[in-house]
């Protein structure tokens, strides 16, 4: 009952700990923000020049990621079913231009460096980075 | 997530200006060697990266602060002030603002009194939402490790904090 008592209290703290922190995170002003900013677009700016793996199959994964979007456009999904032809045609017009085609390689990397939440699982991962 | 891992820095460092460069050096590691990487790995590494970058500026730290000491030079010129001038983007008053202010003021001076690797699991499960095994695999050691530590560190914290965070 104690244990039980003292984990139930612990798990409070935790709660309060975190929603204090979240509070913080809140607090950030707008020029820390925009700092911030602009320390992502430099980091981001290395995707063009740093990246070592897989660079050679980078090109076919991008056409196979704009292939599917393009699938998508074509056929309509739930929420685009009175999208007009000529959108369509313009949006695969931009997605076969060469920057787009680097753009959506990096679309995952962008989202997730722009994430806010926290995931939930988690992989094993390397020892020696850094 | 940025915004997140600055506030992690900050509290390591006590120091804005330095956490920003340790987070944006970790963002450039990250996407300069790691983008291809599945990106379920990426938080993990860019915390594993971002904790190797804080020790090592910590490393730093102590040794320019022992010269500092022996030249004995102060640190008068600390300006520190992480109280935020905008305004409030979740509608708080500013005495609720202050309240919380000088509650996390008060977790981030307990934080620092507690062994490193306390500090890390503690912040890595909490602020950051890792898990056991995320955390582990940051840390670099064992999940039962993480636990102990995280356990050891929340005692200790709510010991430090009191009644003030019942």
């Amino acid at each position: 009952m104690n244990e039980r008592t003292d984990v139930s209290a612990e798990d409070a703290f935790a709660k309060k700990a975190k929603q204090q922190f979240d509070e913080s995170v809140e607090r950030l002003d707008g020029e820390t923000q925009s700092r911030l900013n602009r320390a992502r677009h430099v980091a981001l700016a290395e995707l063009g020049t740093g990246r070592s793996i897989g660079v050679q199959w980078a090109p076919a994964a991008g056409v196979a990621v704009a292939a599917v979007l393009a699938i998508v456009l074509w056929t309509g999904n739930p929420g685009t079913e009175d999208m007009a032809a000529p959108a369509v045609a313009s949006d695969m017009e931009i997605l076969l231009t060469g920057d787009s085609l680097e753009m959506l390689e990096d679309l995952e990397f962008y989202s997730w460096i722009d994430l806010d939440e926290e995931m939930d699982e988690l992989p094993e991962t390397e020892n020696n980075v850094g | 997530m940025e915004k997140r891992a600055l506030r992690i820095a900050e509290i390591n460092t006590r120091d804005r200006d330095e956490a920003f460069d340790l987070v944006q050096d970790a963002m450039i590691k990250l996407a300069k060697n790691y983008a291809a990487k599945p990106a379920e790995a990426w938080t993990p590494l860019f915390y594993r990266i971002l904790r190797n970058r804080i020790r090592d500026w910590q490393r730093r730290q102590m040794v320019r602060n022992k010269v500092m000491v022996w030249l004995s030079r102060g640190s008068e010129e600390n300006d520190y002030d992480p109280v935020a001038t905008a305004p409030d983007p979740a509608g708080r008053t500013p005495d609720e603002n202050l309240e919380s202010h000088e509650a996390m003021q008060g977790l981030e001076d307990a934080l620092e009194e507690l062994p490193g690797r306390q500090r890390e699991a503690f912040m890595l499960r909490i602020f950051e939402g890792l898990d056991v095994a995320g955390t582990a695999a940051v840390m670099g050691c064992s999940e039962g490790s993480v636990k102990t530590h995280y356990s050891r560190a929340v005692h200790s914290l709510r010991a430090t904090l009191g009644e003030h965070w019942q």
